[in-house]
């Protein structure tokens, strides 16, 4: 079953924001731009057409390896072979859902307050959503709940949190800087011309927090991503920028195994092959994350990048 | 017995059927070699080992994995040198990126002097590891709460210590331990702390479902030696546990009959001091 620990950016539907286009069309772009779970929210369609749109979402996020949610209906998320369900605060409580749909499958809630997000999490939820950070025609009539709720939920809470509501590419890095590592959107996505566009970019904004948080001394070690399909369509795009990189040779400053080095490699294979370890059996971490020694020739090494080399010793 | 084990008395964690329940640690011995032979002698089908920092000065292939060619073992890593669960999920991805299997076992100690285990962490690290798909094995103390609590959090095995990790005070609170395999539902293997022999025949007299011992056979003044008598120990100590000990009583019951006792008067039980034996 489909891990949300390794979502980043989730974006939810939203057809008013895109009259003239069709909902597929629109989370298509979104996820090839690096959506890693869609939620389908319809607030006013009825079941039947509910079910009808969960089904060919269902098609289009299996095809791309992405999480689907249901928002609200759990019977639908089940009929529809959809990963989760995402409840509201006055929706049936986790545990109904969780009886429903069983242990495998992700149930998430929105909180608007630490009590709720403590709650949540004490009552089994997989993820919650922290918003609306700013205000939201999409919740109209909700009081924002600013970014110092997101620096408590990061605080304190260890399941996986969506900061959402009112979050777009000019507001995100605020957001990402007050603890938040996951985002959500709506309108700044799917009522985006080119949603794909909007995607890529809030994407670069988490990876360079990330790459914030892993440089910084006391920032907590990542939980990473597992291997997934998220990484194939982020290691085309790498392969994009190591191109760019083998062109202009640079000298940059690395951490390998805890000590700062230059080096002029660009790729981690490059890096290994430095230390005479390209084809030795050594497992590779770059900022907290497993690379694989299959996409070494494909990692671009940047500048401020914490890169580990382990192998197996003696223990017990 | 448990319903993990078959007819054949072999022991099975994470559908992984083992006829070995001696588990070795590959740290500490005095050459590679002695450690090989400490393992032929252990019998032992499951190692463990650690995961560190290439060393970059003088990166020769000392990997430990270099002395296992082509030999069937299972892999366990360990997470040793992880203070808290996230250090501990990091370093069990990067052994699973090894291509050697699933297995982890959790270590994520609190304090550098006893490296005793963190309980909540551990647990912690457990529950995600144990969602991510992986076979986890946590070393625990011997608490028989947490113990039931890894177990319920997915646990593969539990691994409960019988004393501090290299002390060689063996069983310290056997009374524990003696709950721990009472109640589990998963395979209980003793870690850490046993001294030699005696040790790990008390351990499964107590119902244990094998040890992991690395200090004492590698640190043994003979290692080899000590690893076979580890092995005839765990065997003999689960034999005594199958058969079924006698239960202790206070005072001494004879082992022949008191009649036809010689020197005896003619009403023999009137005599308490007469010792027949």
């Amino acid at each position: 079953m489909s891990n949300v620990n390794r979502c980043k950016l989730y974006v939810i539907t939203g057809e008013t924001y895109h009259p003239g286009r069709e909902l597929l069309e629109v989370m298509e772009s979104a996820i090839a731009g690096g959506a890693d779970v869609v939620q389908l929210r319809d607030k006013d369609a009825p079941v039947r057409e509910l079910l009808e749109k969960a089904r060919a979402l269902r098609e289009l996020t299996r095809k791309h390896g992405v999480p689907l949610i249901v928002n609200d209906h759990p019977e639908i998320a089940l009929a529809a072979d959809a990963d989760g369900v995402h409840l509201g605060q006055e929706d049936a409580p986790i545990a109904a859902a969780r009886e429903l749909l069983g242990p495998d499958r992700i149930v998430g809630i929105s909180t608007h307050s630490i009590a709720q997000a403590r709650a949540a999490e004490r009552a089994g939820a997989d993820y919650i959503g922290v918003g609306p950070v700013y205000p939201t025609a999409t919740k109209p009539g909700r009081a924002a709940v600013t970014t110092s709720f997101v620096a408590a939920a990061a605080a304190e809470i260890r399941i996986p949190f969506f900061a959402i509501g009112g979050i777009h590419p000019g507001n995100a890095a605020e957001v990402l800087a007050a603890g938040a590592r996951r985002l959500c959107a709506v309108s700044a996505v799917v009522g985006s011309p080119d949603p794909g566009a909007a995607c890529r970019e809030l994407r670069s904004l988490i990876e360079r927090s990330e790459r914030a948080a892993s440089l910084g001394e006391a920032a907590p070690l990542g939980e990473g991503v597992n291997p997934g399909q998220a990484r194939e369509v982020k290691e085309v795009k790498e392969v994009k920028k190591v191109k760019q990189v083998n062109e202009v040779k640079q000298v940059k400053e690395v951490t390998v195994n805890g000590v700062r080095r230059t080096t002029e490699a660009a790729t981690l294979l490059e890096l290994a092959a430095e230390f005479g370890l390209a084809d030795k059996n050594a497992v590779a971490e770059r900022n907290g994350r497993v690379a694989r020694k299959a996409i070494w020739p494909i990692t671009p090494l940047a500048g401020g990048d914490r890169i580990e080399f382990v192998q197996f010793v003696g223990g017990g | 017995m448990r319903n993990e084990t078959t007819d054949k008395d072999m022991l099975v964690i994470g559908g992984t059927r083992l006829r070995s329940r001696f588990f070795l640690g590959t740290g500490r011995y005095p050459s590679p070699a002695v450690m090989l032979m400490a393992l032929e002698a252990s019998g032992a089908e499951v190692v463990t080992f650690a995961v560190r920092r290439v060393n970059l000065e003088c990166a020769e292939d000392d990997s430990i994995l270099s002395h296992f060619a082509d030999r069937k073992l299972i892999y366990l890593p360990n997470t040793s040198g992880a203070g808290n669960a996230d250090e501990a999920v990091r370093i069990a991805r990067l052994a699973r990126e090894a291509g050697l299997g699933n297995w982890v076992k959790v270590e994520i100690s609190a304090n550098s002097r006893t490296l005793l285990p963190d309980p909540l962490e551990t647990l912690r690290a457990t529950e995600r590891l144990v969602k991510e798909g992986f076979t986890v094995l946590p070393y625990a103390s011997d608490d028989p709460v947490l113990c039931k609590r890894l177990e319920e959090a997915g646990a593969a095995a539990v691994m409960p210590g019988g004393a501090p990790i290299g002390t060689g005070l063996g069983l310290l609170n056997p009374y524990h331990l003696g709950l721990i395999a009472e109640e589990a539902r998963v395979p209980i293997i003793v870690d850490a702390g046993l001294g030699a022999a005696a040790d790990v025949a008390q351990a499964m007299e107590l119902g244990a479902d094998g040890i992991l011992a690395n200090t004492p056979v590698a640190r043994a003044r003979d290692p080899v030696a000590m690893a076979k008598a580890m092995r005839l120990a765990l065997e003999a100590g689960r034999l005594s546990a199958q058969a079924g000990r006698i239960p202790p009583k206070r005072y001494a019951t004879a082992s022949s009959e008191a009649n036809g006792v010689l020197f005896g008067s003619a009403d023999a039980d009137a005599d308490s001091r007469r010792r027949p034996t």
